[in-house]
């Protein structure tokens, strides 16, 4: 990328805008500011922002609804924050659109970490995606539908093939249950949690050192998995 | 239905009419065997009858129409209205004073009867209605009950019932709207503070007499008495509850101030002296003191999750949001987030590899687990073990997570899931005494229940949760690992 990224910061509690501001100027990125809906849409189109990170809880609208007028016209990526409690806000934001979340309150390595990864993301959007994925002793090979662990191969069924590499080519992002079953199932079985809960079983079976303790499939409380690979 | 009375009470008179026809006949024809006195005699058996039956009108008419009947086809000379015998003047003037006399008893007796049956219909009505009045404290059940009585009674075409002021609404039998027309009767529900409403009743025929408008006014009074009752009754079962509530918020308030106080101290001290120059930057006291800020600022958040938590268990508003669930999955992200806290202590599990899918709110379970993980971590000594266990019992789950901590009295077993309950004095321990009460609450909503035991070496807090969810069984899934 030729400049610093530049972030949009959508919310209206003026102490988290500094925070944010302070530490992400910090990092190099370019930020701009809104306390309203109407003003972070506006900004996004005026500004084409390359990361919009986005508050549920905003005075003037709901930030379900500034998610899907932004996905009307762009595809920069969308991190919203959420208080504790609301998962229902957050799957509907995400299944609207937006690419991940963060619980109020959050630390700040968290923060970066979710911002790199959508930066990544809709970097590789544009250009090509990487072919392998690696995760600490797993290597998965998206083009040629090979997993290793170590230099083992791994056997799984197709639909367990299915399911790990949509979690690993979004790897770092969470993916809700809606859209991990939309994808790897379809969407008559959109609402059968209990099929992932007894896939991802197996996966972190078959991959994890400890199944009971995941490092790569994480579950994410009351929305959904993200897959952790290396940076 | 007003010209059906006038009918049947024509028909009354028709039929004395026939009746006093058909006996003046028979007579007439035995005229020669009867003595004038004997015949007089008989007409008055009709004329009981017809008063009997028929009512004052019809007797005192038949009466009088005999009078003339029995003047002109009987006394001599016949076919005339005159007399000639003194005697028979005599006997028609008795005969005239005793058929009327006894119409009108006859009849007064038949309409005080009838008065008597009125009463005692109007007071079966009356405590039919205080009857099902009784002990209702729903104010909408009430005035469904009053309009269904009116209706029922007034046998109307149309019955509503309004009632006014803060709680307005209204009750319509049928279900339908009113007929274009005014109402013919309109009683006020009153009460001693005022009016509460109003009786709408449409009943164009017959007409509403004034003994049916002080039947209903004698309803609408007992529909006042039932309502202000069920009113107090609510506003008292409201007091209660904000009584309670206050209670509870001041109990909150206390047990949180202390306990907020405690991080907020912490993080002040911490980002304090690492604001000031007390602290040298390379110092290793400055990763302690920032690594306190994180851990209380943790500590902050957990404390207001479970006072957000409680609010909503006591509002009602705690809906799990069900779904099959793998017990080892919950179990093992609590565990594994929970991991940095319990560095003095052994985490055991033992839950069955077979074990089936358990329908519950994630989230949620891993908050009981949470919750009963950290009371155990907080009041068992260090290097002892915390083993959490789950076995299928029946149609339930039953899990336990035991610690080999103090025991608990067993008078206090039931109640330390009380709020802000606590055996050990508050500023000995931390929490905010609502963790075991959140626990209750989350596994009550999910239709199970939650205990405490004592062990022979230790605690353990046990719950069942049902593992049919809407009738239904654990799901088989559709296994295709080894097909595919």
């Amino acid at each position: 990328m030729s400049s610093a990224p530049h972030i949009l910061v959508i919310d209206d509690e003026p102490q988290i805008l500094r925070a944010i501001r302070t530490i992400l100027t910090e990092k190099q990125f370019r930020v701009t500011t809104a306390s309203r809906g109407e003003e972070g849409l506006a900004l996004a189109a005026a500004n084409e922002p390359d990361l919009v990170i986005l508050d549920l809880g905003l005075p003037d609208m709901d930030g379900v609804e500034v998610c899907q007028r932004l996905r009307e016209w762009t595809q920069t990526p969308i991190i919203i924050l959420s208080v504790r409690d609301s998962e229902r806000d957050k799957v509907a934001a995400l299944d609207m659109g937006a690419d991940d979340y963060l619980t109020k309150p959050f630390g700040i390595e968290e923060l970066l970490a979710r911002v790199r990864v959508a930066l990544r993301h809709s970097s590789r959007m544009q250009g090509t995606q990487s072919k392998v994925v690696n995760a600490g002793t797993i290597t998965i090979d998206l083009a040629f539908h090979i997993v290793k662990r170590g230099d083992e191969e791994v056997k799984l069924t197709g639909r367990e093939y299915k399911l790990l590499a949509y979690l690993a080519s979004n790897h770092g992002r969470v993916l809700t249950h809606q859209s991990i079953l939309t994808h790897v199932w379809g969407p008559e079985d959109a609402d059968h949690t209990e099929y992932l809960r007894v896939y991802m079983r197996q996966l972190r079976k078959k991959l994890e050192d400890d199944p009971e303790r995941p490092q790569y499939i994480l579950t994410e409380p009351g929305i959904g998995y993200r897959f952790i690979a290396d940076e | 239905m007003r010209s059906t009375s006038f009918l049947s009470q024509a028909w009354k008179y028709l039929l004395a009419f026939i009746l006093i026809a058909s006996i003046t006949t028979i007579f007439f024809f035995l005229r020669d065997v009867l003595d004038t006195t004997l015949v007089a005699l008989l007409y008055l058996i009709p004329l009981g009858i017809i008063t009997a039956y028929w009512g004052l009108g019809p007797g005192i008419t038949s009466a009088l129409i005999t009078f003339l009947t029995f003047n002109y086809f009987f006394i001599q000379p016949y076919y005339t209205l005159t007399v000639h015998r003194p005697a028979d003047v005599v006997i028609l003037m008795v005969f005239l004073i005793v058929a009327v006399v006894i119409s009108q008893l006859v009849g007064r007796a038949q309409a005080g009867l009838a008065a008597a049956t009125a009463r005692e219909r109007e007071a079966t009505q009356l405590y039919e209605l205080s009857t099902a009045f009784a002990g209702l404290p729903d104010d909408h059940a009430i005035v469904q009950i009053l309009a269904k009585q009116v209706y029922a009674v007034a046998e109307g075409e149309y019955v509503e019932l309004n009632i006014t002021g803060a709680r307005s609404f209204n009750f319509r039998l049928p279900e339908s709207n009113p007929p274009p027309r005014s109402p013919e009767l309109i009683i006020p529900i009153e009460a001693a503070r005022g009016v509460l409403g109003e009786i709408r009743l449409w009943r164009a025929a017959p007409a509403i007499s004034s003994s049916e408008r002080r039947l209903f006014q004698t309803f609408a009074s007992q529909g006042a008495l039932a309502l202000e009752r069920a009113w107090l009754a609510q506003a008292e079962s409201r007091t209660k509850v904000l009584e309670e509530s206050d209670r509870l918020k001041s109990a909150l308030l206390s047990s949180v101030s202390h306990e907020l106080r405690t991080p907020l101290s912490t993080i002040k001290a911490a980002a304090s002296s690492l604001r000031g120059k007390e602290v040298g930057w390379d110092s290793p006291a400055r990763m302690e003191l920032v690594a306190a800020i994180d851990d209380e600022a943790d500590h902050l958040n957990m404390l207001v999750g479970n006072l957000l938590d409680m609010s909503r268990i006591e509002s009602g508003a705690l809906q799990p949001k069900r779904e099959w669930n793998i017990l080892a999955e919950i179990v093992g992200n609590v565990l594994g987030r929970m991991r940095h806290l319990a560095q003095e202590h052994t985490l055991k599990i033992d839950v069955p590899e077979d074990l089936p899918l358990i329908p519950v709110d994630y989230v949620q379970m891993e908050q009981v687990f949470t919750n009963l993980v950290s009371n155990s971590l907080k009041y068992a000594p260090a290097n002892t073990v915390i083993w959490i266990r789950a076995r299928v019992e029946g149609k339930s789950l039953h899990v336990q997570v035991s610690n080999q901590g103090p025991q608990v009295p067993s008078e206090h077993l039931e109640r330390i899931f009380d709020k802000f309950y606590r055996i050990t004095a508050a500023d000995k321990v931390t929490g905010t005494g609502l963790g075991l009460s959140i626990c209750k609450g989350i596994i009550e909503a999910h239709g199970g229940h939650i205990w405490a035991e004592n062990l022979s070496d230790g605690l353990a807090f046990n719950f069942i949760v049902p593992l049919i969810w809407d009738g239904a069984k654990p799901p088989q899934l559709p296994m295709d690992m080894e097909a595919e």
